[in-house]
């Protein structure tokens, strides 16, 4: 049985239909990517399992029960973590704060464990470490992002969705992420990521989708994507290279 | 700047529309519908309203009624003109303000202490209540300029609070908490005023014209600008609205209505003191207008009525409802919640609610006799038409645009290209004036134009849309578009019939004429898309700034654009885009720009930069070496 | 020499004035950063806040500190209803309608306690027996030093509860991104009613404290939540030290310039000091940027 499955998901961002009746599944400890152009409704496949978008039709399952009428908060309750578009790293709070927030789905930890599992995520991001008294809004992009991600699986979520990890960043630290993002992967979590630099997702992925005007075109192993002249249409348009 | 359609070659051209053939030559501007329009009412309910409106104040000629019933019908009147004023801030332009009373206060004053301490008859007392009036509203207009929302609420407290504790302390010139008796009525053309029924029918008089001119206002040019701020005042700043300018207006005009209700209640009443124009005053007239509805001067003055009768007529409860009555101030404030929550429009709003349901809108208009769409792009200039130089846009320590620069050419279409954040959409907001810049200009036409509002560089004819659509949403298709039509500078025959045209003209190239007495808000998302860009078209612009136009389109919506974009181009029409559709960008554009990390990275024909490996590698990214 | 004795006898009043200013603005700046809402009602929870304690303590006839901790119980609750009743609904409306709407609620609360208790302006019992104490020639009344002391302590126990307990940080992460919030699992709904009881209690506070000083009347909360808003502009707008300094700075100017200039316009000096502001540094003291979404 998968992990998540979306079943015919239809859903609206605000006046536009973003997705039309998109079906897939994530399977336990699969690391899956969601390619396609801007605009294709990747953003809004994520925001429709975490609950920030209601599918106006279709299901959403994960482990055997339906979400999709649940709210963001119950979702995350469920054990889904979503490292939304964008960081929204709390600008006001420190580097620590923002971090020990993510546990927020797990009750009251002793004070002990919170600080050990904060130096974990220490341990996986070194970068972020010596700014940990920082507030949020003083970090560069790659910093952001990377806390952004900790924040995430501070949660010690069963599914981690990443929204377009490495948009904006140098390439070195895009390289730094994705090697994270395997290890963390390594470690059990199951991922679904969403990505515009398809290549370095599909570097790192077990299975792929790609999506097209909120609806799947190409389903496969990276190397079949890799090989597929629809992956290269739906990022330069024309059929070059 | 060229003449209105007069033929050019290569300049300005007549551009075929999209729809049916029509007749040739002849010119029916299109009948305006009932219902989309701001205040339109029916033959009926007209001749109904007429007739209650003129038998009030005639009624005290008609029956004997008491001494005190006038009065409550002098201060009905009074306050109705006050709450006129809040209909144009608030209603029109939505802008809070918290100190009617005041300027209600000061044409009282005005007239008392002209009349009294100054000597001076009655209508120079008033005018002058008036100008001072006026003078204030203007002040705190100009407030507006750096502060909106909340602090204009604060501004405009602050201002009441003022005034009221001048009033009460400054006893030598205003005679302090004890107020002033004595003023009297004038008299109009021979005629005394002095009676009471004599000075209702006045002040009636008064009202219904001012009633008359703030229902027409809407359809002004005036009070389409208003309502633009009101419904968004970037987008209205942007198509060409000079949005401080109309902001001052409509305070002023709030201010010089409220300063005439305040004058003529002094003559009314012969005795003002500073309790008639407190805090409490203004929340009255607040209630007033949300109660009625303050959209409408009829609903304004229905819900002055109310407030006024109300309390009179809780008079009149059995002994046991008589609890209602001193608990009335409390109901009026807890209806108050209830108002916003539940009847957000007032009852005007719901009124035309249920005759929109019971009358089915009219959706459908005739197009016939629309003259095709015409577009100056003339110029003197020779050499690009937008040159960015070196442009630079930080956000603290964000180089969002990092030192780029871009020849957009004359008649060309240019398309600005990148990855997500690289810089694009803020670039357009830095050529369309929304962003100043933080190094670099922005030339346009060999004008730098870098430190220009957006509205001085819309008359100049830089228009834009916007990535995510920015329409007057409670405003009509045909609305939306006339506001972009009247930009300052368009080339167009001055008047309304004109404005109307051109619009019209507008919608027909987009193919959307026959929807054009639609609320923009009911329309489909496609043809959102369209009036925004009809919107641009009717002010004529030199240059279209199209941020991302063909998101959310569907296949056979953006086949349309593209044509769409053809034909404009076609024309002469220069367009700088920002797309994310590599297909649609790669059959219209002459000339492609990639950006990334805010900088340059390419620059050609489609052909030439989409094969780039540096702009392949920025859209695809590089398989790093994590395999 | 006693024009000094006077001038720091102003001065130590207008200190204690400008705490009830601050506490009535700290809680604005909270509600402000939790909902983006500027309550209009801030000043009617001190009023509320000052009849309880008349209904409990002189009308009931309740101990005063059963009254105090009874009035304070009271005000919670209402911070709950006045959610619920006047923000919850109009949430996902413009700033207009929910600052019409707090007006609303400030109408209506003046005026059910009014139909209630009587237009009569009640006294109230300062919280201790004793008159104040005189040092060296500056006389210290003891309710304006029990008002400073309480400021001190209130404001010291929202630091460390903002800073240094996650529930605080919780809230902070509410007001700063209520999505991100929800998506991490924060139960958004029940930080904002937090807020509104944390905000209502300290309005309740600053009720009672400055109740035996000006009397308690339908109409104290009003002109007490304007010089509240103008503390807040004068700090920052929405910042906390920002609210707590402007509302001392607001209480100093007023005292100062009413023994200084003229006591009848006592009121309009903060006003003045805000239009000053607004003219030359809309950001306030503490303020980065005004800054109006578009």
């Amino acid at each position: 049985m998968a992990l998540l499955e979306l079943k015919g998901v239809a859903s609206y961002y605000g006046n536009v239909q973003a997705l039309k009746g998109l079906s897939l599944h994530v399977n336990q400890g699969e690391l899956v990517t969601l390619l396609g152009a801007n605009g294709a409704g990747k953003s809004t496949t994520l925001k429709t399992i975490s609950g920030l978008v209601q599918p106006a039709q279709g299901e959403v399952w994960f482990e055997g029960r339906p979400i999709h009428r649940l709210g963001p908060e119950a979702i995350a309750k469920l054990g889904i973590s979503h490292v939304p578009e964008g960081r929204r790293i709390f600008p006001g709070l420190t580097v620590r704060e923002n971090i020990m927030l993510g546990t927020s789905t797990r009750g009251r930890l002793p004070r002990a464990q919170m600080a050990d599992e904060v130096e974990q995520m220490f341990a996986i991001f070194p970068e972020i470490k010596k700014f940990e008294n920082a507030l949020g809004w003083t970090l560069s992009g790659g910093q952001q992002q990377m806390l952004a991600v900790a924040r995430g699986l501070m949660a010690r979520p069963k599914l981690l969705l990443l929204d377009e990890p490495s948009l904006g960043l140098a390439p070195l630290i895009v390289q730094n992420l994705f090697g994270t993002i395997r290890e963390i992967r390594s470690l059990g979590t199951t991922i679904l990521l969403v990505e515009q630099n398809a290549n370095m997702a599909l570097s790192v992925a077990d299975r792929g989708y790609v999506l097209e005007t909120g609806s799947l075109t190409v389903e496969g192993t990276p190397q079949d994507l890799l090989d597929n002249e629809e992956v290269r249409a739906a990022y330069l348009g024309g059929h070059h290279g | 700047m060229m003449p209105f359609r007069l033929p050019h070659v290569g300049t300005g051209a007549v551009l075929p529309d999209m729809a049916a053939p029509r007749p040739a030559g002849s010119f029916l501007p299109p009948r305006p519908s009932r219902n989309s329009q701001a205040g339109r009412i029916s033959i009926p309910a007209l001749v109904v309203l007429l007739a209650i409106a003129i038998a009030i104040p005639l009624i005290p000629y008609q029956m004997t009624v008491s001494n005190y019933v006038v009065l409550m019908f002098m201060q009905a009147v009074t306050y109705a003109i006050a709450v006129l004023g809040m209909v144009v801030v608030l209603g029109y332009t939505g802008q809070i303000n918290l100190a009617q009373a005041a300027f209600f206060g000061i044409g009282a004053y005005g007239v008392a202490l002209g009349m009294l301490s100054g000597g001076l008859n009655f209508w120079i007392s008033l005018a002058l209540g008036v100008a001072g009036a006026t003078a204030a509203g203007l002040a705190l207009g100009l407030t507006t300029i750096r502060l909106g929302g909340h602090y204009l609420a604060m501004i405009t407290i602050s201002f009441q609070q003022i005034f009221d504790l001048v009033l009460v302390n400054w006893v030598d010139v205003t005679h302090g908490p004890d107020g002033i008796a004595g003023i009297t009525r004038p008299s109009l053309f021979g005629i005394s005023l002095a009676d009471d029924k004599a000075y209702l029918l006045f002040c009636s008089v008064v009202l219904y014209v001012l009633v008359f001119a703030v229902w027409k206002l809407p359809d002004t040019r005036l009070g389409r600008a208003m309502r633009a701020v009101r419904e968004n005042q970037l987008a209205a700043e942007v198509v060409g609205v000079h949005t401080l300018r109309t902001k001052v207006t409509a305070f002023s005009l709030s201010a010089l209505l409220g300063a005439i209700g305040g004058g003529l209640y002094a003559g009314g009443f012969a005795y003002i003191s500073p309790d008639n124009f407190n805090f409490a005053r203004s929340i009255e007239f607040l209630t007033a207008t949300l109660l009625g509805g303050a959209q409408s001067p009829f609903g304004g003055v229905i819900g002055t009525v109310l407030i006024v009768q109300l309390p009179e007529w809780l008079k009149l409860l059995p002994e046991s409802l008589r609890f209602i009555k001193d608990v009335y101030l409390a109901v009026y404030g807890l209806g108050v919640i209830l108002i916003i929550i539940f009847l957000s429009e007032g009852i005007w709003g719901l009124v035309k609610t249920i005759r929109t349901r019971l009358f089915a809108e009219q959706t459908t208009t005739d197009t016939t006799g629309i003259p095709a769409l015409t577009l100056e792009s003339a110029g003197s200039h020779d050499g690009p038409l937008l040159r960015v130089d070196n442009l630079q846009k930080h956000f603290g320590g964000l180089k969002a645009v990092d030192g780029i620069g871009i020849d957009v050419e004359r008649g060309t279409v240019h398309a600005l290209i990148g990855p997500n954040g690289s810089g694009k959409t803020t670039s357009l907001n830095v050529m369309s004036g929304i962003y100043e810049p933080t190094g670099g200009k922005v030339i346009f036409e060999g004008e730098d134009v870098s430190r220009l509002r957006p509205h001085q560089r819309a008359s100049r004819g830089i228009g834009r849309t916007f990535q995510n659509i920015r329409l007057f949403a409670a405003l009509s298709a045909l609305e939306n578009v006339m506001i972009g039509a009247q930009r300052s500078n368009n080339p167009i025959a001055p008047g309304e019939g004109a404005l109307r045209e051109r619009a019209m003209s507008a919608l027909q190239f987009v193919g959307l004429a026959d929807r054009a007495h639609v609320i923009v808000r009911n329309l489909p998302y496609g043809h959102q898309r369209l009036v925004e860009i009809a919107r641009v078209l009717a002010g004529n612009p030199k240059l279209l700034l199209l941020d991302e136009p063909a998101a959310g389109l569907n296949q056979t919506e953006k086949m349309a654009f593209v044509e769409l974009l053809k034909r404009l181009r076609g024309h002469g029409l220069t367009i700088f885009l920002i797309d994310h559709d590599m297909g649609l960008v790669e059959k219209i554009s002459d000339r492609i720009t990639v950006l990334n990390f805010g900088r340059k990275i390419a620059e050609g024909t489609p052909a030439e930069v989409l094969r780039n490996p540096d702009v392949i590698a920025a859209y695809l990214g590089t398989a790093g070496k994590v395999n | 020499m006693q024009v000094l004795f006077d001038n720091l006898q102003v001065l130590f009043q207008g200190l204690a004035l400008g705490s009830i200013y601050s506490l009535v603005a700290l809680g604005f700046v909270l509600i402000i950063r939790a909902t983006n809402v500027v309550n209009f009602a801030q000043g009617d929870f001190a009023m509320l806040g000052a009849y309880s304690m008349v209904l409990f303590f002189t009308g009931l006839g309740w101990p005063y500190w059963v009254s105090f901790v009874g009035a304070l119980a009271a005000m919670a609750v209402f911070g709950v209803i006045f959610n619920y009743g006047v923000y919850y609904p109009l949430r996902h409306r413009s700033f207009l309608p929910v600052v019409i709407s707090t007006l609303g609620a400030s109408i209506f609360l003046q005026n059910t306690v009014l139909a209630v208790f009587g237009p009569q302006p009640r006294p109230l019992e300062k919280v201790l027996a004793a008159d104040g104490v005189n040092i060296g020639g500056v006389f210290l009344d003891s309710q304006y030093l029990v008002i400073l002391a309480v400021t001190l302590a209130l404001v010291l126990f929202t630091y460390l509860f903002f800073e240094h307990t996650l529930l605080g940080k919780k809230l902070q992460a509410t007001s700063q991104d209520k999505d991100m919030a929800r998506l991490l699992g924060i139960p958004v709904a029940l930080m904002i009613s937090i807020t509104f009881i944390y905000s209502a209690v300290l309005g309740g506070i600053a009720g009672v404290l400055v109740g035996p000083i000006l009397f308690v009347s339908i109409g104290m909360g009003s002109i007490i939540a304007l010089k509240a808003f103008a503390a807040t502009i004068i700090g920052g707008f929405g910042d906390v030290t920002g609210a707590i300094v402007g509302g001392l700075l607001l209480g100093v100017i007023e005292s100062m310039a009413a023994y200084h200039i003229s006591v009848p316009y006592k009121d309009a000096y903060a006003f003045l000091a805000l239009f000053i502001f607004l003219l030359f540094r809309p950001s306030g003291i503490f303020g980065e940027k005004v800054s109006e979404k578009a």
